[in-house]
């Protein structure tokens, strides 16, 4: 299909990596990842994410890649060869536009100047770093291996290295957290002056250290939590930033591009153990085990755990789902004509939860949530959702 | 046919949990009724119900050969009887079957209350009560005091009492021997008219109804035309034999003192009511047997699908329930808040649960279920005088004349240390004392007039939490008294529920109200908005509670790998609403139907 490969209607897709290594294991945290540095399994691992991308890429030529995100688990951890052999790879196999949009995850305990200068030389331009909460003692009780200091430090690294994009991940609702000192987190970050801010409040999961503790840990109830992320969006509106999404927010339009596909259903190809990908109406999960991983593609073994296709309808639930995250919001128009249902149900409970200042139409017909139904979005998505299932499809547009 | 010297009709009582089923299992097995192998525990409880609750809801036969050590073949007769109040009336007639009652006893619980209450039924009965004590070869057993306890507290021998274990296997022949010495050999004469007694029946769907049956006196043979003395139906015998367990053994004949079935194309059950006489239409008895009783539901409640869509498919299995239950009634009704369901009638309040669980097991059907209530009598104005058995159809209070309720004679068993809390207890539910009754030094039965609607919704369960499982219960009804009556109304953000609708004594009102306001508060889901809940007399407002708004439920992380299982979350939740029923904007799920139901548990 190379007569293809210079066209210019091709299809975004997004590149997803994931890196399952940290130093060590966050108490809240339920993603996949190994908390020993073991360089065999590292090596393995990179052999065979590299061979998987070049295998893929052979089957996604109608494709240019706009967006590429190294997840984790820790990339900085990593380290900068593997995740420049890594996007060598992806580069040579894809057709990565010039312009993508190149984001890697960083901890402060793992981000160096020589690490930041060759990821920058790479192509990197955007980095994500996790700095949670300016209280060193919450960051030692979560299981963080850094300090705020650390993370101001990290932040003054990158800057200086060159990324012009860079983006801070904080959370609220941690263990004895007060409203107050929330604000005083957010006031201490906002000095940085990033050009994006993750703010997430802490969910217990199941199966994490911190669910078996939760009910000593002092944790703000939902009321608490709830009063911790109105006051967020209200002061990062007065610092400029757009909230964009329920916990993302930007400047100068600098939302995160790769994250958006996820919300708005753009095409994304995952690889790594435990990665997911949403490509030609399929959505699939790799095996969530780096062994299992890299012997399944060394062995050209079974390496995906899960696959669905998606139906039209179950497309147009995830579409109520994903597009209310955003401050875009759903409209009549895509709506009806994308899934050949009716919006009117839909209207209906709209328009109730704008009564209680929950949802708002804009001028052009948009319909979507403000912060207050942000927090309810469940239950509003629930009730959609609900009212989606009893409509019957159009019988004409 | 066998010999009346040969036979012995038995059934076995117990307190619940002290291995009357598994006694009847070894009893079985012990007489090779049944395969021993890949049996399933407790043969006679056949619903799947009646193993979980432990219980038995409906009786049910077997007849066992036995050869006893004398030499001779026996042939026993168990019928095994259901073990709840609601049933006592199925009980009384169970036991008009039987000569004898084995009375099994835990060998570490000792007598308990339901080992007196059966015990008593039974020697009321006319029965010879033979105790075993069960369960020896636990730790924790003393055969030596509970066979004193027996004899104390029950006054019965027991000296002689086999020791056995039935879950073991242990003495288990002991038991049978007992049976052939103890349990007195039915009389009758086979050649006098037929009077043969129903003590339970059942729908097959190839053969019509089969009737369980007690021959009393003469004898009956397939091909002859027979006669239900009380509801007056006539058929022609097709079949008639006994109940092994593997399934039913036809037979020639049936004579008196055998236990066994008729079959005669019969189409519904309610045409062979429980307690009726079979006699014959060429050779009439006189008379029928004495103790019958036509079936009367004591209580109705509405009953609705949740998903509204399922009301067809809710009738077709209540047709099929009521093949086989005939004290259970129901006709269609409507509500503004539930939709399109039934009316049922009961006997009791465990009658409607055990109703309800089959048909959300059996069925496969989720219930919404509205306040049981007693039928109530109310003359209007215009002297006209209606039943009502649904709060919709309670009249406006303008338009009445008389209200009248229900009530029954309340009988009250329990050992005398807890007279005083009985009394509490029956003065809080308006229960008028007539007299006590010492049946010995230590047990006493108290007599009180009371409204059944006290009864219905957890008197039995507050008796035994007040008695420590030691009291027992019995009622009939005496009649309609004059009452003051109110309906009160639930409202949700300022709208009327109708099915929380519901009748009751005046003075009840104010207590009740702000329970059934508080529990419906526990078990509404906080919504986007406060939620008002009132309760209400005509327009004025009597009890108040408020649902606080919920302000975060939210999913703050929705990546890539969290798309399939954050869809199946909100997938869940969009399936908890379906259970919730729409009230103008309010969401109530079953569960708060449920619960304002046992408003007293807490």
């Amino acid at each position: 299909m190379a007569i293809l490969t210079k066209s210019n209607n091709k299809t975004p897709l997004g590149i997803y990596i994931h890196v399952p290594f940290c130093r060590s294991k966050c108490q809240y945290c339920d993603f996949y990842s190994l908390s020993s540095k073991d360089d065999k399994l590292m090596d393995g691992y990179l052999n065979a994410i590299c061979a998987h991308i070049k295998e893929a890429g052979a089957l996604a030529p109608a494709y240019k890649v706009d967006t590429v995100y190294f997840g984790g688990g820790t990339p900085s951890f990593f380290g900068a060869e593997g995740m420049a052999t890594i996007l060598t790879y992806i580069r040579r196999s894809f057709d990565v536009d010039n312009n993508a949009e190149i984001t890697f995850e960083a901890n402060p305990d793992s981000v160096t100047d020589k690490l930041l200068k060759r990821l920058r030389a790479e192509g990197f331009n955007r980095v994500s770093l996790g700095i949670q909460t300016d209280d060193d003692e919450v960051l030692r009780k979560l299981g963080r291996p850094h300090t705020f200091a650390n993370a101001v430090t990290a932040y003054h690294r990158i800057r200086k290295a060159g990324f012009r994009n860079v983006s801070v991940d904080l959370m609220y609702g941690l263990p004895g957290q007060t409203l107050r000192a929330w604000r005083e987190t957010l006031e201490h970050v906002l000095t940085l002056n990033p050009e994006h801010i993750s703010c997430y409040g802490l969910k217990v999961e199941e199966g994490t250290p911190l669910y078996e503790y939760r009910d000593y840990a002092k944790l703000p109830d939902d009321d608490a939590q709830a009063d911790m992320y109105l006051a967020a969006i209200e002061m990062l509106k007065a610092y400029g930033y757009r909230q964009y999404e329920i916990s993302n927010f930007a400047r100068k339009g600098l939302y995160s591009k790769h994250n958006m596909k996820y919300w708005t259903g753009g095409e994304y190809l995952g690889f790594g153990p435990s990665a997911s990908s949403d490509f030609a109406g399929k959505r699939f999960t790799l095996c969530r085990s780096v062994q299992e991983y890299i012997s399944g593609i060394k062995n050209q073994d079974q390496i995906i755990d899960e696959v669905q296709e998606i139906p039209l309808r179950e497309r147009a639930g995830e579409y109520l789902m994903l597009r209310l995250r955003t401050f875009n919001g759903i409209n009549t128009e895509d709506y009806e004509r994308n899934f050949l249902l009716p919006f009117a149900p839909l209207e209906d409970i709209l328009e109730k939860n704008r009564d209680f200042g929950y949802a708002v139409r804009t001028e052009d017909g948009r319909w979507h949530l403000t912060p207050k139904g942000f927090l309810l979005s469940n239950t509003i998505i629930s009730d959609l959702l609900l009212a989606q299932d009893k409509s019957a499809p159009l019988k004409r547009l | 046919m066998t010999e009346l010297s040969h036979i012995r009709n038995f059934s076995i009582i117990a307190h619940i949990d002290h291995g009357k089923s598994t006694l009847a299992d070894r009893l079985l097995e012990e007489c090779n009724a049944v395969d021993n192998r890949g049996q399933e525990t407790q043969i006679l409880d056949s619903m799947d119900l009646e193993k979980e609750r432990g219980i038995t809801i409906k009786a049910t036969a077997a007849t066992l050969r036995y050869q006893a050590d004398d030499g001779e073949i026996y042939d026993l007769n168990l019928i095994d009887t259901p073990g709840h109040v609601d049933f006592n009336y199925e009980v009384s007639r169970s036991l008009a079957a039987c000569e004898g009652a084995v009375l099994v006893v835990d060998a570490s619980q000792g007598v308990e209350a339901q080992t007196l209450a059966n015990t008593f039924l039974a020697t009321d009965a006319g029965l010879e009560v033979l105790p075993v004590v069960n369960k020896i070869d636990l730790p924790s057993a003393r055969p030596a005091e509970v066979k004193a306890e027996i004899e104390d507290i029950i006054c019965i021998p027991a000296e002689d009492a086999p020791e056995i274990s039935a879950k073991n296997g242990i003495n288990i022949r002991s038991v049978l021997e007992m049976i052939v010495k103890g349990v007195p050999a039915p009389e009758g004469d086979r050649n006098a008219p037929l009077q043969a007694l129903i003590f339970d029946s059942q729908y097959d769907s190839y053969r019509g109804v089969i009737v369980y049956t007690r021959i009393k006196q003469g004898t009956v043979r397939p091909g002859m035309d027979i006669k239900m003395m009380a509801t007056g139906a006539t058929y022609k015998v097709v079949e008639v034999g006994y109940m092994s367990p593997k399934g039913l053994q036809p037979k020639d004949a049936l004579g008196a003192g055998e236990v066994g079935y008729i079959t005669a194309s019969i189409k519904t059950v309610s045409d062979t009511q429980v307690g009726d006489t079979i006699t014959s239409i060429e050779n009439p008895a006189a008379e029928p047997l004495p103790g019958y009783r036509p079936v009367q539901p004591m209580v109705y409640s509405g009953v609705y699908p949740a998903d509204g869509a399922k009301y067809q498919d809710m009738r077709d299995a209540l047709e099929k329930l009521k093949l086989n239950d005939a004290s259970f009634v129901y006709e269609p009704e409507s509500s503004i808040a539930l939709g399109f369901g039934f009316r049922c009638g009961f006997l009791g309040l465990l009658h409607m649960e055990i109703i309800q669980e089959r048909l959300e097991r059996e069925y496969n059907l989720d219930l919404i279920t509205t306040a049981p209530n007693v039928v109530y009598r109310i003359t209007k104005n215009d002297g006209e005088t209606i039943m009502v058995d649904n709060p919709l159809d309670y009249p406006d209070p303008m338009e009445i004349q008389l209200a009248e309720e229900p009530y029954v004679k309340v009988n009250l068993m329990a050992p005398q240390e807890y007279v005083g809390n009985i009394m509490d207890l029956a003065t809080s539910r308006r229960g008028e004392f007539k007299d006590m009754v010492y049946l010995d030094a230590n047990r006493v039965e108290l007599h009180y007039d009371m409204p059944l609607n006290e009864i219905i919704y957890d008197f039995f369960d507050a008796l035994k939490s007040r008695t420590r499982g030691y009291g027992s219960l019995d009622y009939e009804l005496i009649g309609y008294r004059p009452s003051k009556l109110v309906k009160l109304d639930i409202l949700l953000n300022g709208d009327v529920v109708d099915a929380l609708s519901f009748i009751l004594f005046a003075e009840n009102a104010y207590p009740r109200a702000r329970k059934i306001c508080e529990k419906l508060k526990d078990n509404i889901p906080r919504a986007q908005f406060e939620i008002p809940i009132q309760a209400a007399i005509g327009g004025k407002i009597i009890a108040r509670e408020t649902i606080k708004a919920v302000r975060k439920d939210v999913l703050a992380k929705c990546y890539g790998g969290d798309i399939t299982r954050k869809k199946k979350l909100l997938e869940k939740q969009k399936e908890g609403k379906k259970r919730m029923r729409t009230f103008g904007t309010v969401s109530v799920p079953s569960e708060a139907f449920m619960a304002v139901l046992k408003l007293d548990e807490d």
